[in-house]
């Protein structure tokens, strides 16, 4: 943006202005565009999933307003707007007032780091994925303002939720990110995403694979273990279906929203489906290569880059439009997963939600962050670190040991966990069983 | 780690004039966020005063470039110890207190102003004041990567503290999993409505077992 | 799977139970909402198959309604002759739970006595619980549940429903509910013909249908035209000159002509069986002029009272045709029931009362036909 910036300003009107103002101008343009789009698609993104579970449900959803319902989003907005503002008299009118504004901030925050296409991402950090994910933990305050603020009791217990709930799904979270980031050796996601360049095989593992965009994690066995246990903890973490426990409107009304209205309670569902799209976006950014797909690294290598100054224009614009199309497209995939999961299964019990996040995710992580381990060892290591044995082989047959190697470790790890959880929960209900036998010798 | 460095990336002077206000910005919004924790009386606000402080702080070491330890201190004291201590809070006490000064405040006060003066007065006399800014224009700027330093020092110089912190989390990690895994018989609990309801139907079940063992005996 | 039962095809799910893995559960969890998903893209209307939606978009498309769906009573009238059923009766109004029926009677102008009509006709729609009671209850058929539900209106006062409002032809009604129509049209019909008789002007008529109050208006004005003697006469009409009462002769005779027609209703059954038979078509002429000798009867009846020279001679002449013709029906009922063997034990009774009443009416006409030639 910024050297768009300046070959306006500086070379087509030849004003000459300081660097540090075409760099304010081009974050201010960024950031705009973005909070423009966020709120903007985040509408989309509710009339996306009311239609999509309204076919689930053998419905179709609304399509009253405009064709094919196009602006009943926009009706919404307008009802949420006009809406009166409520605050409880009991409630601490301040932290009440707060607490939206510090639960939507980091949501937008977020985007700071998110690629939309080659070369298009605001800030390229170094720390890209631990910033993500260190903004996204700030919310949980906002939560528990917002739960304490409102002096109602559902208002408390869902915060309750809804922070135990951030806070023990973090950890899956990071864990399974973490045996990715072994594997690519860096915690940048631009250079996340141009580790998945490849065909099934990353360039960067066996360097004479053709680039197709589609060395994406998720085929490898490590990838795939780290999407599954990251995209559960996703759902657990955007308090999503079977995971909504914090809102659960069945048992505590609203949650931490109950005593919110008008705009305010706007604000908390916007930050949600704004949190949804994030993490939708980083899952396909992270296991499925964001933007990258056939096509978009020839034709970005075409295009005026630093690094490729003399490329044409035209380029850029295709590379853009492409990456940007295969990003939201898995984006917006990974979304109807989410919907599709919401239609398929019924919300969990907090201490179900506890066992499985505890008992089954984390174990899962860490054998997987083992995995990752052997996969850098056995792809990338040589006699310099200490492994002399795999120095004569193939790049190709390094590969294939660790793929088989993970492979073998992880699916062991799935189905003896899976037995161990299942084992755990019969005799947790046979002990169920005895309490009840015992309480009714008793009586 | 050159964490210190103002660096200056356009090698223009407004960068640092706008870098010193934010940088009093910061600072002003962590000494009063400081002490609205110590005077505000109410402990839930002192909290999230807190909270606004912790943040404050990272938005000071990303002014530093310590962007590893500004996230690091979001994630780890905005992300969990805050939370740790608004469960805390909101799990043991009722959350207005009384102001509690004992009649010699004013010895604590000059108790903790020496300490804090032993610590600052050698600092404030052992300083060089005046520094000359670098001028010119600079040079590329090295490049900082405070994961990779952070990473070298630990599996180098550091790398028993490192193992050892690392076991510890570990086995605290797993020690939580076993403790999850904690027989639930132990555990008092009450009973779900089912199983009350399964309870309601075995104890009539009993109940007319035993008033037909009754009546066979008649 | 479908089974079929004797209550209609039964849909067993085949859950695909066995032994699972772990995990793999879940993902039959998420094959059967794909499948409903994929199937939600044709639409499912003959609900045999759980796939498919079921939506119907409802301004655009409406289920039809069941015959005996009922939301809010109406009034039916005749297409034909523009005669409404009511007869303002009241009964609807007695047993309506929420009393949001309020009906006026019709009186005629003329003589002030009550008209089998209703003049107006008020349902509060608005408090209106639908419960149809009314129309249960309306012994002319002539309230009606209506199958409209759309309704809604931003005026309260709109839903107080006038008769011009719930007047609905009956060819509307036969529309929305033919077989429930079907089983009452016999008998509404005769009713409204009974009723039609006693309605003088144009009382009874559906306000909305102008044209048909215009020729009825005109088929009276025709019909006072065709009295000149009533025209000659300083009284402005003969309808109009006040009531008298009836002299004892002309109430038998009234009597008479009714029993008589009453008479060959019960005698009809029998012709049927009988191999010596009453044509129908006798019964029905024999019924025509014992009705023709009443209404002579009547005709004639105010006519001394006020005018000297009333009844015309060939009114006369019809009176004494139709006492004449309603005697011979009489009689060959009387001879009906003789001939046959198997005819009940009632008809011989009856017979014998249209006897009587045929000779009766006839002496009254007799007497009448008399009174007028002496005046």
């Amino acid at each position: 943006m910024q050297d768009v910036v300046n070959q306006v300003i500086n070379t087509s009107f030849g004003w000459g202005w300081p660097s540090w103002a075409i760099a304010l101008i081009g974050y201010l343009i960024v950031a705009a565009l973005l909070f423009g789009i966020a709120p903007f698609q985040m509408l989309f993104l509710t009339l996306y999933e009311r239609r999509a579970i309204a076919r689930m449900q053998d419905r179709i959803g609304p399509n009253r307003v405009g064709p094919e319902g196009m602006f009943q989003p926009l009706a919404d907005g307008v009802k949420i707007f006009t809406k009166e503002d409520i605050v409880p008299t009991a409630a601490d009118q301040w932290v009440h007032f707060i607490a939206p504004c510090v639960v939507v901030a980091p949501t937008m925050f977020m985007f700071a780091v998110l690629p939309w296409g080659p070369g298009m991402v605001p800030v390229d950090m170094n720390l890209g994925l631990l910033f993500f994910f260190a903004i996204s933990s700030v919310s949980a305050v906002g939560l528990m303002m917002a739960g304490w603020a409102s002096s109602n009791k559902f208002a408390l217990v869902g915060a309750m939720r809804a922070v135990a709930q951030m806070v023990s799904y973090e950890i899956p979270a990071v864990l399974s990110l973490l045996a990715i980031v072994l594997v690519t050796g860096s915690l940048s996601i631009v250079e996340l995403i141009n580790y998945q360049g490849g065909l099934f095989i990353s360039t960067r593992d066996v360097a004479s694979v053709p680039d197709w965009g589609l060395g994406w994690f998720i085929f490898s066995p490590v990838g795939f273990l780290a999407f599954i246990a990251f995209f559960i903890a996703a759902l657990a973490e955007g308090e999503r279906t079977p995971f909504d426990i914090p809102e659960a409107d069945s048992e505590i009304v609203a949650g931490y929203m109950t005593e919110y209205s008008g705009m305010k309670f706007g604000l908390f569902y916007l930050a949600q489906y704004v949190l949804n799209f994030l993490l939708c976006a980083i899952t396909s950014i992270i296991f499925f290569g964001g933007w990258q797909g056939p096509g978009v690294g020839w034709l970005y290598a075409q295009a005026i880059t630093p690094v490729n100054p003399q490329g044409g224009w035209v380029f850029n614009v295709l590379a853009g439009v492409l990456g940007v199309f295969y990003f939201l497209t898995k984006t917006y995939g990974f979304f109807f997963v989410m919907v599709w999961i919401r239609g398929a299964y019924a919300r969990l019990r907090i201490d179900q939600l506890m066992d499985f996040g505890w008992k089954f995710l984390i174990p899962l992580t860490l054998v997987n962050i083992f995995s990752a381990a052997i996969w850098v060892g056995l792809t990338k290591w040589g006699a310099a670190d200490g492994l002399a044995f795999v120095e004569g082989w193939s790049p190709l047959v390094r590969w294939a040991a660790a793929f088989g190697v993970t492979l073998a470790l992880n699916l062991g790890a799935y189905l003896f966990l899976a037995r161990i959880f299942a084992q755990s929960q019969d005799e947790r209900a046979r002990q169920d069983d005895d309490v009840l036998e015992q309480l009714t010798n008793v009586a | 780690m050159a964490l210190i460095l103002l660096r200056r990336p356009y090698g223009w002077e407004p960068m640092d004039l706008l870098i010193q206000i934010i940088f009093g910005l910061l600072a002003a919004l962590i000494i009063g966020a400081a002490m609205m924790v110590v005077t505000v009386r109410n402990v839930i606000h002192a909290a999230l005063w807190l909270i606004a402080s912790f943040f404050a702080v990272a938005a000071l070491y990303l002014t530093l470039e310590a962007e590893f330890i500004a996230i690091v201190q979001v994630l780890v004291y905005v992300g969990a110890i805050s939370i740790l201590i608004l469960f805390a809070i909101m799990l043991t006490r009722s959350s207005e207190g009384e102001r509690l000064l004992t009649k010699h405040w004013w010895a604590a006060a000059l108790i903790s102003l020496g300490l804090f003066g032993a610590v600052l007065l050698p600092t404030l006399i052992g300083h060089t004041w005046n520094i000359p800014l670098p001028t010119g224009p600079v040079d590329a700027p090295e490049t900082l990567s405070g994961v990779e330093d952070i990473g070298r020092g630990f599996v180098n110089e550091f790398v028993i503290h490192f193992e050892v912190a690392g076991i510890l989390l570990t086995v605290a990690l797993i020690g939580a999993i076993v403790i999850a895994f904690e027989e639930r018989s132990r555990r008092r609990r009450v009973l779900t409505l089912s199983e009350e309801h399964i309870l309601r139907q075995r104890q009539q079940a009993t109940a007319e077992r035993v008033s037909a063992v009754a009546d066979a005996a008649d | 799977m479908t089974t079929e039962t004797q209550h209609g095809s039964v849909i067993v799910m085949d859950r695909r139970r066995g032994k699972l893995r772990a995990g793999q559960g879940l993902l039959q969890g998420l094959r059967v909402v794909w499948d409903h998903w994929a199937g939600s893209f044709r639409k499912n209307d003959n609900f045999s198959k759980i796939h498919g939606t079921f939506t119907v978009e409802y301004p655009e498309e409406r289920l039809p309604m069941p015959q005996a769906y009922r939301n809010m009573p109406v009034l039916l009238f005749d297409d034909e002759s523009g005669h409404e059923l009511c007869t303002g009766c009241y009964q609807c109004q007695r047993i309506c739970p929420p009393q949001v029926i309020h009906i006026t009677q019709a009186k005629d102008p003329v003589t002030g006595k009550m008209v089998p009509a209703a003049t107006e006709f008020i349902i509060e729609y608005d408090a209106c619980m639908s419960c149809g009671f009314c129309a249960e209850v309306c012994p002319f058929d002539s309230i009606k549940m209506d199958h409209v539900y759309e309704l809604s209106t931003a005026n309260r006062a709109s839903l107080t429903m006038r008769k011009a409002q719930l007047n609905r032809s009956i060819s509307y009604y036969t529309g929305i509910a033919p077989g429930l129509w079907a089983e009452v049209q016999a008998g509404a019909m005769k009713k409204l013909q009974g009723s039609i008789k006693r309605r003088p002007d144009v009382i009874g008529l559906a306000a909305s249908l102008t044209e048909k109050i215009k020729a009825r208006r005109l088929e009276l004005a025709a019909a006072a035209a065709a009295a000149p003697a009533a025209a000659a006469v300083s009284a402005p009409a003969a309808p109009a000159a006040p009531a008298a009462k009836l002299t004892p002769e002309e109430k038998a005779a009234k009597l008479a002509a009714m029993k008589a027609a009453n008479a060959n209703k019960g005698a009809a059954p029998a012709p049927a069986e009988a191999p010596v038979a009453l044509s129908p078509a006798d019964a029905k002429a024999a019924k025509l002029a014992a009705i023709k000798a009443a209404n002579a009867n009547k005709g004639a009846a105010p006519a001394p009272a006020e005018a000297p020279v009333a009844l015309s001679p060939a009114d006369a002449k019809a009176a004494k045709l139709a006492a004449i013709k309603a005697a011979n029906a009489a009689k060959q009922a009387e001879a009906a029931p003789v001939s046959v063997e198997t005819a009940v034990a009632t008809a011989p009774l009856d017979a014998k009362a249209a006897r009587l009443a045929a000779i009766k009416a006839a002496n009254a006409a007799k007497l009448a036909a008399e009174q007028g030639n002496n005046e």
